[in-house]
């Protein structure tokens, strides 16, 4: 048993330490601009599975993508705030925004799919108030962040891999707040609530509570990837941070990969990106739907077949093959 | 102002009854097979373009083409019972959910390939008619008046048929339908087949009002949601009257407002009622 876990986590140093060494020994702008991607939208797809694992399923997290996106471009454009302090407004405007949406629905016991087709709906709120304030926001048309030459103050950096340094930093706070919560009271309060809420509250679970702390953790980290995906590919519009579209995206990416393991997410991620790139290059821009045609049909296999995702599964196939040989 | 509003209001009224009829089928399926059918906008956008290719690439006249689209779709919507929600009838709500939310993805950039992100319609000058200072479409009057006469059909076939019997029958009570000698398989597939028929009527009478796009249906996807909470999830006679409740505030606030503060307040009427009155407005607690 030590053995093994040993070799786990020399894979996983081993892994670390290519993605942290990688861009400076691999020149090409391009494939660090994917691996860019990958990080940013597992960072965000994490963020989500922070909740959805514990069976709080929101299809809304565009609502907290967009704040993250739009509130420090607009403050930089409009205002010429540092985005650092726009982050910092994003983040506190979405976890506002998260108490407000969330607690009426754990308040009035909103749970799986009403919970999920009511966060939908907030998503599509969401992207229509973005259009509807155009004169600021630019509408369907999106926004364009402003160039600025004062570097690191403003978050605009010519070399671009301090935007995958900065995606890796933020996907591993992730990934530690994962851990965290894993060996903490949360993780126990919340999966009891996950099996059965009522049975959570007469043991005394502050079922509102843990809730609602859940969905702030969740939605505070969703708005840093939005800030970040703002200032990295500086154009942005409702289509691609705010809409259903992409609340269902980052869902799906978690789901693909397995939402209940820490790395899941990311896995899903990297598939995923790496797929769309690669149906891109090889078959031209007409047909890019068909990755998205593939990635919609292998959700669909998975939900059927296989629940907890790709990597979910092969860890259980895995922990089964273990109990065998030890039987 | 006035005018404006009292067409508003008319057209409300109008587009009401094809909306009445987009959210029966939604309402049919929900009741019957306890499932969300989260692509079911898509389903409509998908008969739209069935019903275009028909017309304008295979020169079918409109007529035929439109019932070739409705006969498609209801095709469509048993192959949808038969390979997706099947497997899927024990599973948990929420993966019933999201295996239907994944159709959207796989629907749109099918559409978006095949047909390209261009708008296609088939161009049709349909007159307007004219009472005093109020103009009315007669796409929107034929639309309302055609949803009115399918509703009418599709209550009779529920209330005068035997098969009509054992779809309310297991609306009600699964287990009681099946001690009566009801196959509820069945009874899911001709479901789902009224449903897809129906996706391709509500397609057909959008033909001459509007152009169709990859992304055409999440709207009303979004807004058979609205009107089917509204009403009360699985309640018919609920989504048919709230469905001109909806069409008319939203026609009325699009006016007097814009078109996104209209789908705003239709969108947060939605949520509340979700929250605070989940079995909607007409719903009785279970």
């Amino acid at each position: 048993m030590n053995g093994k876990l040993g070799l786990k986590h020399i894979v996983l140093g081993l892994v670390f330490l290519a993605i942290l060494l990688f861009p400076l020994v691999w020149r090409s702008q391009y494939v660090i601009h994917i691996v860019t991607l990958v990080l940013l939208w597992s960072f965000v797809a994490t963020a989500w599975s922070f909740m959805a694992r514990f069976g709080i399923v929101s299809l809304g997290h565009g609502v907290f993508l967009g704040i993250g996106a739009y509130i420090p471009i607009l403050l930089f454009n409009f205002g010429g705030l540092s985005p650092w302090i726009g982050m910092v407004v994003a983040i506190v405007a979405a976890v506002m925004m998260s108490m407000i949406l969330g607690y009426p629905c754990f308040r009035f016991g909103l749970v799986g799919d009403y919970f999920a087709l009511v966060t939908l709906a907030m998503a599509e709120v969401g992207s229509l108030v973005v259009v509807a304030y155009r004169e600021y926001t630019g509408g369907s048309l999106g926004l364009t962040l402003k160039s600025s030459n004062r570097s690191w103050i403003d978050f605009q950096f010519d070399d671009k891999r301090a935007y995958y340094y900065i995606a890796m930093i933020f996907l591993l706070l992730a990934l530690y707040l994962w851990r965290r919560i894993g060996k903490s009271k949360i993780q126990m309060a919340l999966t009891a609530i996950g099996e059965s809420e009522l049975a959570a509250a007469s043991l005394g679970v502050n079922v509102i509570k843990y809730k609602m702390l859940i969905t702030m953790l969740s939605a505070g980290l969703t708005a840093m990837g939005g800030v970040l995906y703002g200032q990295y590919v500086t154009y942005i519009c409702p289509e691609t941070v705010s809409g259903v579209s992409v609340s269902l995206s980052v869902c799906f990416k978690a789901i693909l990969g397995g939402m209940f393991d820490m790395l899941g997410p990311f896995i899903g991620t990297a598939i995923m990106v790496t797929l769309e790139e690669y149906i891109r290059i090889s078959l031209g821009t007409k047909f890019s739907g068909v990755s998205e045609i593939i990635f919609g049909s292998a959700i669909l296999v998975l939900i059927i077949f296989l629940p907890r995702g790709i990597f979910g599964s092969l860890k259980d196939l895995m922990v089964k093959k273990k109990h065998i040989e030890r039987a | 102002m006035a005018d404006q509003i009292i067409m508003a209001f008319i057209n409300g009224i109008l587009l009401g009854g094809v909306l009445a009829l987009l959210a029966f089928g939604l309402n049919l399926i929900f009741g019957v097979v306890k499932i969300i059918h989260m692509a079911y906008g898509q389903f409509v956008m998908l008969g739209f373009y069935l019903i275009y290719s028909f017309n304008a690439i295979f020169h079918i006249p409109l007529v035929p083409a439109m019932l070739l689209g409705i006969a498609a779709m209801a095709l469509l919507g048993v192959l949808t019972q038969l390979l997706l929600i099947n497997p899927l009838l024990n599973a948990p709500r929420l993966n019933q959910l999201l295996a239907l939310a994944s159709l959207i993805i796989v629907l749109e950039n099918l559409a978006m390939i095949i047909w390209g992100a261009d708008y296609r319609g088939i161009p049709l000058t349909l007159p307007i008619i004219n009472i005093g200072e109020v103009f009315i479409r007669s796409s929107y009057l034929i639309a309302f008046i055609g949803a009115i006469v399918v509703l009418g059909l599709l209550y009779l076939f529920l209330h005068r048929t035997y098969l009509g019997l054992a779809i309310r029958a297991t609306a009600q009570d699964l287990e009681m339908a099946e001690g009566m000698g009801i196959n509820p398989r069945i009874v899911y597939y001709v479901t789902l087949a009224a449903g897809g028929a129906l996706t391709g009527v509500v397609a057909a009478f959008f033909v001459p009002i509007y152009t169709v796009h990859p992304h055409f249906g999440s709207s009303f996807t979004i807004m058979a949601f609205v009107i089917v909470v509204f009403g009360g999830m699985g309640n018919l006679l609920g989504g048919f009257i709230s469905a001109f409740i909806i069409g008319v505030a939203t026609s009325v606030a699009a006016v007097l407002y814009t078109n996104e503060l209209a789908d705003i307040l239709a969108l947060i009427l939605f949520v509340l009622v979700m929250l605070v009155r989940p079995q909607g407005l007409l719903g009785v607690r279970a």
